[in-house]
């Protein structure tokens, strides 16, 4: 993968923001020169043996170099990992996604491993920080045992845990002595596909993977048989195999339960017995006073009694599945993208969707690049049942009060202060009653969920769709259609920000149409002339629209020709990624500037002494100080990972 | 012999006037029907149609066939012509021609083959008389064309009902592009009678941006998707055209016209294959955003987005006018940028 000077520039300052110097150096090096065997690179960076060997040997641990010897010259060849290199800037969003689906220890474990580049599980096991479910930290007690309080008693049988339930608020010092779920937590991370075996072909870049897989299976005796168009067809079909078997380090076949991974926030439980002894739990809870969101921390225990006993290999070496962590971010997008314009109810809706459908879908897209617009074919997800999304949704969830009336006539003859809903039969009693029958209650939710995706396909929102089979609909998610409107959706912020509503006004007509000359544009857009020509000759310095000429004689002359603006949004996105990488890169440039211009002072509050007694220290003005680079770095920092997500959504989604 | 012509011809002049209309073209059997030409003499029937003609009561056209017609011409307006000199009354055919479409000035050259200084003075004369007027066309405006000064220019040459004077009107076009919006959200939302509302305090209003908490306010909620009563073109038409802010009659082409720009603002969206419009913000937002917008205009500096930020938008480098040329140790620099300072002020608030 070659990569652009901006981008470049960036990953070699986030390793050396993160590694140092030395790191940064071999680095650049590599980036600049390609693929270089160890004395070329020894050369080239003017390094020592010493500090190479070891620099390689760390950065090979972190991924952030490939290595490949060669069977014909024997050589090692060392090349950079960009693509590592770029995702140090993810790893915080990871770990908070991680943390909101599956707690703060399964966030804890994530981020070790992220910190590690890849481990081995009899690794893990040692780690102190990993050994407890609270953190050593003195002042984070309090707010760790959270989880640990909803864990215990999911972990017994439900009817028991009520009691240990109630009188676990006052062990604290026992909670933090317990050992953690290490094991489990391992198998729900791997179960939902975020972390991943390591793979010898891991440590070498895609290119040479191809190659030799490519080789294998040109050597193969069936493949040699063949001939012509059909060799080639099958060459390349046999390669790919080759090169999924042997990259692909998928951990959550076998771990899935009911399709389901493990450690999921189970909303609801399946039958109506549980269900409802799982009501009384959380009314226990609620009382317990110091939780708001009952389902919120982790419980995976819950449902897998068999499997928890059963360790994961030791020898196992692990390591963070970017690919899939990009599919769930996507999905987050996504469910912003509902939230924005649809109630709340029906973006939680949404959402349930996309998580079932998160965990059948490996990565964002099969081709390594974002193919042209208008080339790119709608790729599907797997479609998602409905039955599946009634029993992931929480129970509570009030899907009938935020849609209107189907017949607003009907509604306002017999308003008595309650109006009939859209299902007519069975959708008020919803509220009276709590306790009707069960599988009425089940369809009639169906029903609503139905109602609540049928508008989220509808226009404006277009968010999902649906199949209808003999056994019912079925809704999936069309993934390529969605990623573009992301990518419209920043482009078309960025172009309000620089050139106000009316440029916007003109771009989408320009991409509606085509190539339109001024007449037209402004007959469609209706816009005065003057403001289309400046808001269009803005938009063309920009670099956002371009024109065309066409020329109706040889001549040339300007009178004679006809001039026809367009929108090219694949150009237009990857000169905003540029941008994008650049601004990044000059953000964190700029937050090297700021510490140097404090040095004197960090150093202070980095002293040995100082750090963790701030208070004691440090002057009143000092703190001050303090806190306002701070609040400076952090404000940098929070620029540096929106920037990441346009990223994402122009490169990976 | 003289006066008998003429008295046949005024008569033959009425008849016309009472049988046929002002827009009628007839043939020489139309007027021998007329029974006013004793015994049909074609001899006579041609001396008064030419009497007619010169007295500019008739004119003469070829009609079907190659076939000699004529159309007759009021009173008053055969007054004016009479007054007129003959390059005058050349020119002034040639623009009545053209009705209501108007006609461009080289044209009026090349069909009369007048010299271009006389034709000048005619046009001039004429429309001192206020016989003709200038009109304005939008596709070619650069070209001086010509109507009469009794017609109104059609559309194509006004360019439909957007244009004032030739120019787009926008401020006309805006407050009528809020009509609608507000029309068709009044109808894409439901809106919960008062006596449900305390039910349903949880909702959010679909933009998210104002949560409708208070009693007082009205609430409103999607319908469901197969709801069919969202407003079509015609319903729209009527409407705009009830409510008073148009001075013309719209006709539904233009009405489509502005709806489609509407659905470019992303305000609308076409239900159905364009058979159905829906607003995608209810009423109570999209009242918000008229007041809003002249306020936010005085406060300046800060534009409101309507859809939001992202890091381009948010970072000072998104701005920044030289990022192209922004290189460390260069002129523009991360470290001598004068971004970034103002920028955490704004942001920080010191």
């Amino acid at each position: 993968m070659t990569m652009s000077q901006y981008a470049a520039e960036l990953c070699a300052l986030l390793i050396e923001d993160q590694f140092g110097d030395l790191f940064a150096r071999i680095f650049t090096t590599l980036q600049r020169y390609e693929r270089l065997p160890l004395p070329r690179l020894k050369f080239y960076s003017r390094l020592t043996e010493r500090q190479l060997h070891h620099g390689l040997a760390a950065m090979i641990q972190h991924h952030l170099v490939f290595h490949f010897t060669s069977l014909e010259d024997g050589n090692t060849y060392y090349a950079a990992n960009p693509q590592a290199a770029y995702y140090l800037i993810r790893s915080g969003k990871i770990i908070h996604l991680v943390e909101s689906r599956l707690g703060e220890y399964a966030a804890r474990v994530m981020e070790t491993i992220l910190y590690l580049g890849h481990v081995p599980i009899k690794h893990l096991e040692t780690l102190p920080d990993l050994r407890y479910l609270a953190p050593a930290a003195p002042n984070g007690l309090v707010k760790e045992e959270e989880p640990e309080e909803e864990q215990e008693p999911q972990e017994l049988d439900t009817e028991a845990g009520e009691e240990t339930n109630g009188a676990n608020g006052d062990h604290a010092e026992e909670v933090l002595q317990k050992p953690a779920p290490l094991h489990s937590t391992l198998k729900a991370l791997a179960s939902h596909g975020y972390i991943i075996r390591v793979k010898d072909a891991h440590f070498q870049s895609p290119e040479d993977n191809y190659i030799e897989a490519h080789k294998a299976a040109s050597n193969r005796s069936d493949i040699k048989m063949l001939k012509g168009k059909r060799l080639t067809e099958e060459l390349l079909q046999k390669t790919e195999e080759i090169l999924r078997e042997r990259t692909d380090g998928d951990l959550s076949e076998g771990l899935m339960v009911n399709g389901l991974p493990r450690g999921v926030k189970r909303k609801i439980a399946n039958g109506t017995s549980e269900s409802a002894s799982k009501w009384h739990q959380t009314d226990h809870n609620g009382t317990n006073g110091n939780h708001a969101d009952d389902d919120e921390e982790n419980d995976w225990s819950e449902d897998e009694d068999g499997f928890d006993n059963i360790p994961m290999e030791p020898s196992l070496v692990l390591r963070v599945n970017y690919e899939k962590l990009d599919v769930a971010l996507r999905n987050a997008r996504f469910v912003e993208m509902a939230k924005d314009d649809a109630a709340p109810a029906t973006a939680e809706v949404y959402e349930t969707l996309l998580r079932r459908i998160e965990y059948v879908t490996k990565r964002c897209r099969d081709t390594s690049e974002i193919p042209r617009e208008g080339e790119e074919g709608e790729q599907f997800s797997i479609p998602i049942e409905t039955y599946k999304i009634v029993s992931d949704v929480d129970p509570h969830l009030d899907l009938s009060g935020c849609m209107g009336p189907l017949n607003p006539a009907s509604a306002s003859v017999n308003r008595r202060g309650k109006r009939p809903l859209e299902n007519g039969v069975n959708g008020d009693n919803h509220y009276e009653d709590e306790d009707e029958d069960t599988v009425d209650d089940d369809v009639s939710r169906a029903y609503e969920i139905n109602q609540h995706l049928q508008l989220l396909e509808q226009a404006p929102h277009n968010l999902a769709s649906h199949v209808r089979l003999s056994d019912g609909i079925k809704w999936r998610v069309g993934f390529r259609g969605l990623a573009r409107k992301l990518r419209h959706l920043e482009l078309e912020r960025l172009v309000e920000m620089r050139y106000g509503d009316v440029a916007l006004r003109v771009l989408r007509v320009l991409h509606a149409k085509g190539k339109l000359d001024e007449k037209r544009l402004q007959e469609i857009s209706l816009l005065p002339f003057k403001d289309l020509r400046q808001t269009l000759a803005s938009m063309q310095a920009g670099g956002f629209v371009d024109l065309q000429e066409v020329p109706k004689d040889a001549q040339r002359q300007p009178s004679k020709t006809i001039f026809l603006w367009y929108f090219d949004p694949d150009r237009v996105c990857s000169s905003v990624l540029e941008d994008t990488y650049k601004a990044m890169s000059r953000t964190l440039q700029r937050i090297k500037f700021e510490r140097n211009l404090r040095r004197d002072f960090l150093d202070k509050t980095e002293r040995s002494d100082v750090k963790g007694n701030e208070e004691r220290w440090l002057s009143e003005g000092e703190l001050e100080q303090l806190q306002r680079w701070r609040d400076m770095e952090a404000i940098l920092l929070g620029v540096v990972s929106r920037l990441d997500d346009m990223v994402a959504v122009f490169r990976d989604f | 012999m003289a006066s008998r012509v003429t008295e046949i011809a005024s008569r033959l002049y009425d008849a016309c006037l009472e049988r046929f209309e002002a827009d009628h073209l007839f043939y020489q059997q139309d007027l021998l029907a007329l029974d006013v030409i004793p015994k049909g003499e074609i001899d006579l029937l041609l001396k008064c149609a030419q009497s007619l003609v010169d007295q500019k009561l008739f004119r003469l056209l070829q009609g079907a066939n190659n076939r000699l017609a004529w159309k007759i011409i009021s009173r008053d307006d055969a007054e004016k012509l009479q007054s007129l000199s003959p390059d005058e009354s050349l020119v002034y055919n040639v623009i009545h021609s053209s009705g209501r479409s108007g006609v461009w000035v080289r044209n009026i050259q090349s069909r009369t083959n007048l010299h271009k200084s006389i034709l000048d003075r005619c046009v001039k004369s004429l429309e001192s008389k206020n016989y003709i007027k200038s009109v304005h066309n939008v596709k070619y405006p650069t070209r001086k064309m010509y109507m009469l000064a009794g017609l109104a220019p059609s559309e194509d040459i006004t360019g439909g009902a957007w244009f004032t004077d030739g120019v787009l009107d926008s401020t006309f076009i805006n407050a009528l592009a809020g009509v609608i919006e507000y029309k068709v959200s009044t109808q894409s939302w439901y809106e919960v009678p008062a006596a449900d509302r305390g039910r349903s305090k949880r909702i959010k209003t679909a933009t998210g941006m104002a949560e409708v908490k208070s009693e007082s306010e009205k609430t409103f909620l999607p319908y469901p998707a197969n709801y069919s009563g969202y407003p079509t073109i015609e319903w729209i038409t009527t409407e705009v055209n009830k409510s008073g802010v148009t001075p013309v009659r719209l006709g539904e082409d233009s009405v489509i016209q502005l709806v489609q720009m509407l659905c470019f603002d992303k305000k609308l969206v076409s239900l159905n294959n364009g058979l159905n419009y829906k607003a995608v913000k209810n009423p109570v937002v999209v009242k918000a955003g008229f007041n809003r917008k002249p306020a936010a205009e005085e406060e300046a500096g800060s534009p409101i987005l309507g859809l939001g930020k992202n890091g381009m938008t948010e970072a000072p480098c998104g701005s920044c006018p030289n990022i192209r040329l922004c290189s460390p140790g260069a002129a523009i620099s991360p470290e001598t940028c004068e971004y970034f300072d103002p920028w955490y002020e704004k942001v920080l608030g010191f």
